[in-house]
């Protein structure tokens, strides 16, 4: 270690860091010189206590104010930005749709292939194709010993084409994976 | 559906997945994101200020930071880190902020200020409460780096990336602190 050594030492020559780390190993453990020696004995003391009360503060229930959680997300909920919309075509007249909603519903849907998470998820209205065609790149987690990847990825397109479909009401033209971990 | 409407086990996912829908800007992954987190910020916040009241507003502003700057955040960084830097950082500039006005402070000690009494109430221990002075000796960067690696479990690494500084530096005040507690508790020894 490159600190000064005197801040740390003993009048007898002792390091206190040598003396911490040493207690840190064996708490029992003294040698000769520290049975002896008034100053190491006095060090050894202090940094016992020390460390009795650093398990105190470590064990103390320090909570949080109540309400804490709301009123972050409430400022956080404040801030969502408006994504951009996806025209999806109805019966009674064009609907518009934000991008990061849709965006949860295929998170969902790709959740409920058995050894997936789905991570990130984002929908583009396909440029220059009839309204209601988007393009999708959702990014996944697979659990480890779920089975072939392909069988899984090809699941999860279904899932996916299924929920933009059925859920929403858009169909899925291009579905961008990538397997970014294995959990 | 909207974005925020909950997904079923949000809080029994990996921080990984969690991060990656908060950055994909999914309300309830970051919620369950700030359930996890936001008590040991909070911690650490109330023993470098020692008031409730600032250290609950250091961590709405850094959740809040969190929240607004996720996308800059390296996919393959530790997002706990970050979190930790914001929390110091900020207790580092309350602290600084503060400072001028210390002369101002005479009539009482700082526990007597009515928002820390809720804290000082639970502290029956006189031991606890020897070393939570003790700490406040302490320069603001000491008591970070001390709190972080006592208190918090954090590696010298780490703490060196919190405090963009060195494991030298680190090392160098973690001990100056320890040997300065050690003397402080020697009456509790």
């Amino acid at each position: 270690m490159e600190v000064n050594p005197t801040d740390y030492q003993l009048p007898c020559g002792r390091d206190i860091e040598e003396l911490w780390d040493q207690l840190s190993a064996d708490p029992d453990h003294t040698d000769a010189h520290q049975r002896d020696c008034p100053h190491c004995r006095t060090a050894r003391d202090s940094l016992l206590a020390l460390r009795a009360a650093t398990t105190r503060l470590t064990e103390e229930q320090v909570i949080p104010p109540a309400g804490l959680t709301d009123r972050i997300m409430s400022a956080v909920r404040a801030e969502i930005r408006r994504t951009a919309a996806v025209t999806v075509p109805a019966e009674l007249g064009p609907v518009r749709i934000s991008e990061q909603a849709i965006a949860v519903v295929l998170r969902f849907a790709a959740d409920q292939v058995d050894g997936v998470r789905a991570r990130r998820c984002v929908v583009r209205a396909r440029p220059d194709a009839p309204p209601g065609v988007i393009d999708v790149e959702l990014s996944i987690a697979l659990r480890y010993g779920t089975g072939p990847a392909e069988r899984v990825l090809t699941a999860v397109r279904e899932a996916v084409a299924a929920a933009a479909g059925n859920g929403v009401g858009v169909r899925v033209a291009g579905c961008d994976l990538r397997v970014e971990d294995i959990y | 559906m909207k974005p925020d409407t909950p997904t079923p086990g949000t809080t029994d996912l990996d921080e990984g997945t969690l991060v990656a829908r908060a950055r994909d800007g999914d309300v309830r992954a970051f919620e369950a994101l700030v359930v996890r987190y936001q008590g040991a910020m909070y911690r650490l916040g109330l023993r470098m200020l020692g008031r409730s009241g600032e250290a609950e507003d250091v961590v709405q502003e850094v959740f809040l930071t969190a929240w607004r700057r996720l996308g800059t955040l390296r996919a393959d960084a530790a997002f706990v880190t970050w979190l930790y830097r914001m929390t110091t950082n900020r207790c580092l500039n309350v602290l600084r902020a503060r400072r001028p006005t210390v002369e101002l402070d005479v009539d009482g000690p700082v526990s007597q200020r009515p928002d820390t009494q809720p804290e000082r109430a639970t502290e029956i221990s006189g031991e606890l409460a020897a070393l939570t002075a003790a700490l406040h000796e302490l320069t603001p960067a000491q008591r970070a780096c001390w709190l972080l690696r006592e208190a918090h479990g954090r590696s010298y690494e780490e703490i060196a990336q919190i405090l963009g500084t060195t494991n030298q530096a680190v090392r160098g005040r973690i001990a100056r602190a320890r040997a300065q507690l050690a003397e402080a508790m020697q009456p509790w020894r």
